[in-house]
């Protein structure tokens, strides 16, 4: 091979892997954006994500299909949230250690189903069906952008549309108007007759949908198996796609692109004999979302009643 | 018949009360999860706990597994009460083990400092330790009060970045010849001592481990600087006004945090393992940051709290052996106890009122 198609070679499998990666932080983001705008900040999605993953599995490996496996994965997330929204929202805890300790919980909770479930499945069928590359015809076709951009699984298109249809519910729908005023001042959205407690629980169930979601994408459409180690920080990395995003979804897709380059970065180098430790190249997101966190790149303007339960 | 009051009760019955009730709940609840692997849950409770505390050599694999549960919970205690919500524990956890494994193998028999009698070298070991772990940490607090980054989310994602620094140094730099990604075993004279006899199974460690809590205690509860750091906890803005400088406490609290947390990767590699090695801490960040929540993050109350959950691992490592009960029930059961003294904490809000025909004359 010369330079030029190894580099093309490069170019194509990062690009692609980057788009890949970047679904599930972008699904969990999208879930997490309306959330942190109503004022909660659910750290615990990371665990929401292991527990969608675990019912995506389970539930595909049995069904055959992957969509059911997706619907598994969100309703399992949706449910486990509201266990969450609850102790948010109605007892007032403390968001983050709420979160810290499901987190804690789910990972016991999946290795424990785990074990229960590979007792009854027999472990020579352990893969489970996964979505499809989607080719779009002739599009598909065109060098370097075609595979890059239009021959990826058929939920990443998805999630590009979620992206738009959570941009106009949050910013041109009353609904959007609500959870947004939640945030900022719920004494204010109170007295204006919004009832701050509803507003917040659908949009902590829309997180742990994003969540479970996600879960659900990473068996479905990356990986194909499940691991109790599987789920490594994504849930932590797209709560910082939320900060990075500004709390827009448009933003936030942005964002989650840049998390899967450097996420797909140590993937792709492989290909070139580089004397960089992997370990180096493994904590590049890391690294990212600290940078993006520190508040060096300029302080952003979170809800202002982030983490702050609401007390009639 | 039940009335809601303005405040929480501070009672000490109340919340003492709550807490118990939270921890026969959180084993009632857990029944079910023995079911499976045992149709007499009962008597899995009694040999799991005839494990960690029945037998010299369970006690002292329980202390053992105790110690850094301790040093991470009273680490969580200082930040937390100073208003600094770190949960890097991990990463601490992880860049003093390596700390020390290099300190300890830095100190073959016969160098300058393998020479030093072993009370001086490990006071010297801890010190080294200490110091990385609270600048790994204090850092987190210098971007907090600097720029006001966001410390939860930045030690988050430090707790990976240390993973991966040890992962690297273990199969890089300090790899010992082998097939495995670890570091040469210590020389056997920088091991932390056994107690009482080698049959007790318990290494030194607990002792740095009960020192640290008196030193704590002794901190927030009876010198001005931890008064500092609690008044700021309490209210930044009313310490601001008493001439406190807030930034300036959350920076110390977070090295203080830090070297706790190092402590505990210390008193694992030069207690237990005796190497470093990749998958060191395993969540013992985590957990120990539950520990000081059943603690009610008060120094003291930490060491009994951290020995129930160092029992309840030993526990359920046993029970996994004879009964293939998988110890992951056990993470269930100590995340469900604190899930549940947090949801019982609304209970405080209420208090019985019994209606008048009820009452007594």
């Amino acid at each position: 091979m010369t330079e030029d198609a190894v580099f093309v070679t490069f170019l194509v499998t990062w690009l692609t892997a980057s788009i890949r990666l970047a679904g599930p932080l972008l699904l969990a983001a999208l879930g997490e954006t309306f959330g942190e705008r109503s004022g909660v900040l659910n750290v615990g999605i990371e665990g929401t994500i292991l527990l969608g993953a675990l019912a995506a599995y389970v539930f595909g490996l049995h069904s055959g299909s992957p969509w059911v496996g997706l619907a598994a994965a969100i309703v399992v997330g949706v449910l486990v949230s509201l266990f969450l929204a609850w102790m948010y929202v109605t007892i007032c805890a403390d968001q983050v250690v709420v979160g810290i300790i499901f987190n804690i919980f789910a990972f016991g909770a999946a290795s424990y189903a785990y074990r229960l479930s590979k007792d009854s499945v027999d472990s020579t069928s352990s893969l489970v069906v996964m979505f499809p590359n989607l080719n779009i015809p002739y599009l598909s076709d065109i060098p370097l952008i075609g595979p890059v951009l239009f021959s990826q699984s058929i939920v990443l298109y998805l999630i590009v549309l979620l992206v738009l249809v959570s941009e106009i519910v949050l910013f041109r729908t009353t609904f959007g108007l609500n959870v947004r005023a939640v945030g900022e001042n719920p004494k204010a959205a109170e007295s204006a007759g919004v009832s701050v407690r509803f507003v917040r629980y659908v949009s902590v169930l829309l997180s742990g949908a994003g969540a479970g979601a996600a879960g659900g994408y990473i068996v479905l459409a990356q990986i194909g198996l499940f691991r109790e180690t599987m789920v490594v920080g994504q849930g932590f990395i797209a709560l910082a796609i939320v900060i990075f995003g500004r709390w827009r979804p448009l933003y936030a897709a942005f964002a989650a692109l840049a998390f899967g380059a450097a996420e797909a970065l140590q993937l792709s180098l492989q290909l070139f004999e580089f004397d960089v430790p992997k370990q180096l190249l493994l904590s590049l997101p890391y690294l990212l979302t600290i940078v993006a966190v520190s508040g060096l790149i300029g302080k952003v303007a979170q809800p202002a009643a982030l983490m702050q339960p609401y007390k009639k | 018949m039940f009335e809601r009051r303005l405040s929480p009760t501070n009672s000490v019955t109340a919340i003492v009360l709550i807490t118990i009730v939270s921890v026969v709940l959180a084993f009632a609840v857990s029944i079910v999860l023995f079911l499976p692997f045992d149709p007499n849950p009962i008597r899995a409770y009694a040999s799991l706990f005839e494990a960690s505390f029945g037998s010299a050599r369970g006690l002292g694999m329980t202390l053992n597994r105790a110690v850094p549960l301790i040093l991470v919970g009273l680490g969580t205690c200082l930040a937390w009460r100073s208003g600094f919500g770190y949960l890097g524990f991990e990463g601490c956890f992880l860049i003093g083990a390596a700390g020390a494994a290099w300190f300890a193998l830095a100190s073959p028999a016969g160098s300058l400092l393998g020479s030093l009698p072993f009370l001086v070298w490990i006071v010297c070991a801890l010190a080294f330790s200490f110091v990385l772990g609270g600048v790994w940490s204090g850092g987190v607090g210098v971007l907090r009060s600097r720029f006001g980054g966001n410390e939860v989310l930045i030690s988050l994602m430090a707790n990976y970045v240390a993973i991966f620094i040890v992962q690297y140094l273990v199969s890089g730099p300090m790899r010992a010849s082998g097939s495995l990604p670890q570091t040469p075993r210590f020389p056997e004279h920088t091991w932390l001592p056994m107690l009482i006899s080698p049959q007790w199974r318990a290494h030194a460690g607990i002792l740095i481990a009960l020192a640290a809590a008196g030193l704590v205690w002794l901190l927030l509860a009876r010198m001005r600087i931890g008064y500092e750091l609690v008044v700021t906890g309490l209210n930044p803005v009313a310490a601001r006004y008493g001439g406190i400088d807030v930034g300036r406490r959350y920076v110390l609290a977070a090295f203080l945090a830090g070297g706790l947390g190092a402590w505990a990767g210390l008193a694992e590699v030069l207690g237990a393992h005796h190497r470093l090695l990749d998958g060191l801490s395993g969540g013992l960040g985590f957990v120990g940051i539950v520990v000081a929540l059943l603690a009610k993050l008060h120094p003291i109350i930490v060491v009994p709290a951290a020995i129930l959950y160092a029992g309840l691992s030993v526990g359920a490592d046993a029970l996994q052996r004879s009964s293939g009960a998988p110890s992951s029930i056990i993470a269930i059961l100590q995340s469900l106890i604190v899930l549940f003294v947090i949801a019982g904490d609304f209970l405080r809000y209420w208090r019985i009122r019994l209606p008048v025909w009820a009452r007594s004359k």
